[in-house]
């Protein structure tokens, strides 16, 4: 694989006197998307704020692009390239569809306002639905469309790497289906991914990359074709979900 | 009866001058900042001091406003760096508190440099100014109303169309996803301290020449007509809190005019908690505010 996007080594954190991280290890190539599986309480959230600089690390590294961004606030990874779509969506409810999206854009602007048009057509673009609705309160749309929404803003920092934390959490499953699609698009645009998500089927129809992780660490990690099938069923108490190596 | 609307309009702007302050700091901290008419206090005396040719400095009024509104900025920019940033974790109403400890503070303060004596501060423009039904009004209370209303315009704007206004308004709905887009969330609490305790000075310096002397705790008892008039106009509303004022102001000087001679104090008091009452039980977000705000 050639430099990774996203790297983290060693990486320990937790809550008050709770190690929840106890040694952290993966990795996130160019464009490639990597989800993260395993049981409630693994830590595979954790790990996603830990590495957009939401959670402090107590050991390890979080590298982006090569460029050592442990100890940078969550603010600064954000302007380095790091975009993160947590759990739950949370879209600014009391601010409009644009004045959303103009906030995601924030460090664009500050970068380089001339490209903020640009981006902002082909997010719209991608996003039409958003387009119809750029007037409209956040905080009353469907939790499809803040999903939407939340993709969208994100995308509008021009990122090389999106975190994205259940994204699929309490959609309906034909909103799913569409965001899972709005994900491959924004694959396809080369942007890469760590993705957390509970709903295995929906991962694994995106991942390029599986890792596995139990109590903190990371048990198995493989390209999605070369998955070891016993162990995720094992480490996940499902059956077989991989049907061979196409999508 | 004209006059009492007259008088209204005249002190409601002073009173949504203050309440913008109010609104900001709850729109960017969703805290209530009961030290902010205490700010607008130690402002007076500041101006009082630098402007007074007896006990103080001599120098003009101007001079004296502008360190009034240094000093109002620099007692709120140590306030949000040495309690509010370190609170990050805490409760908003925990933050609250901590505003009365300011306020308490900023009181005992100043009896101590300035004592217990009332201080005088002359107006920025002398003279009667225009009558209007019947009634002078100051050309520092039409000074007052007109800069409520550009202020309360201007923030608006600022805070709409920025990116940092924007930010603070994000901030104050989801400070975790405002850090995530990547809004410096430190700078945009700063802000909002720091512009609030101005506004406490600038309504201080402007209603001042309308009572004729001050002392200690002088601004607070404006706070609560102030507070009265976020409440009404919405609080997350900053164009709502300069109408709320009005409101309150008209209602205020309505309910005095009307009850000149009953033998019951306090009436106009009343008659504004009263309309709060009211106004939360029918519209709790407000004239002009925006429920999902």
């Amino acid at each position: 694989m050639s430099s990774p996007i996203v790297s983290i080594k060693g990486l320990r954190a937790g809550f008050g006197p709770t190690t929840v991280l106890h040694g952290v290890d993966l990795a996130v190539g160019p464009a490639e998307v990597a989800v993260l599986l395993g049981l409630n309480g693994a830590g595979k959230s954790v790990t996603l704020r830990v590495a957009a600089g939401l959670i402090p690390a107590w050991a390890g590294t979080v590298r982006l692009g090569g460029e050592d961004v442990t100890t940078l606030p969550a603010e600064a990874r954000v302007g380095r390239g790091m975009a993160h779509v947590t759990q739950g969506r949370h879209v600014f409810p009391g601010l409009t569809v644009e004045e959303n999206l103009r906030l995601g854009a924030y460090t664009l602007r500050r970068r380089d306002r001339s490209r903020y048009a640009a981006v902002l057509d082909s997010v719209l673009d991608r996003f039409p639905r958003l387009a119809d609705r750029r007037r409209q309160l956040a905080g009353t749309m469907s939790g499809g469309e803040q999903a939407m929404l939340a993709v969208g803003r994100a995308l509008m920092a021009n990122p090389r790497v999106i975190l994205v934390d259940e994204p699929s959490a309490g959609l309906a499953p034909a909103a799913a289906d569409a965001l899972v699609e709005t994900l491959r698009g924004v694959h396809r645009s080369g942007v890469a991914m760590l993705l957390v998500e509970q709903n295995v089927t929906f991962a694994l129809d995106l991942a390029d990359t599986v890792h596995v992780m139990r109590q903190g660490t990371v048990v198995h990690s493989a390209p999605r074709q070369r998955v070891d099938q016993d162990r995720l069923t094992a480490e996940l108490g499902i059956g077989r979900l991989l049907k061979g190596g196409t999508r | 009866m004209s006059q009492a609307l007259v008088a209204g309009v005249v002190v409601g702007g002073i009173y949504g001058l203050m309440a913008l302050g109010i609104v900001l700091v709850y729109k960017g901290a969703r805290v209530l900042h009961f030290g902010q008419g205490e700010i607008g206090t130690l402002a007076l005396f500041v101006a009082w001091w630098v402007v007074d040719e007896r006990q103080g400095l001599g120098q003009p009024w101007l001079l004296g406003a502008a360190a009034a509104v240094v000093a109002a900025a620099a007692v709120s920019l140590v306030f949000e760096r040495l309690v509010v940033a370190r609170m990050v974790e805490a409760s908003r109403l925990a933050i609250g508190v901590a505003t009365v400890g300011l306020l308490l503070f900023l009181f005992s303060l100043e009896l101590k440099l300035w004592g217990a004596s009332p201080k005088y501060l002359a107006p920025p423009i002398e003279g009667l100014g225009p009558r209007v039904a019947g009634l002078h009004v100051s050309p520092t209370q039409v000074l007052a109303l007109v800069s409520a209303a550009a202020i309360g315009l201007g923030l608006t704007a600022f805070l709409r169309r920025t990116d940092f206004g924007l930010g603070v308004l994000g901030a104050a709905q989801d400070p975790a996803a405002a850090r995530l887009v990547g809004v410096p969330l430190a700078r945009v609490s700063v802000f909002t301290w720091v512009v609030a305790g101005v506004l406490a000075a600038v309504a201080a310096l402007l209603v001042e020449p309308t009572i004729g002397v001050f002392t200690a705790g002088f601004m607070t008892r404006f706070f609560v007509f102030a507070l009265a008039a976020a409440l009404i106009g919405g609080l997350t509303s900053l164009p709502g809190a300069f109408a709320g004022g009005i409101v309150v102001g008209i209602l205020d000087q309505t309910v005095q005019y009307w009850s000149l001679g009953v033998p019951v104090p306090g009436l106009s008091v009343l008659a504004v908690f009263a309309l709060i009452l009211l106004v939360l039980l029918v519209r709790p977000q407000g004239l002009l505010g925006r429920a999902a705000a």
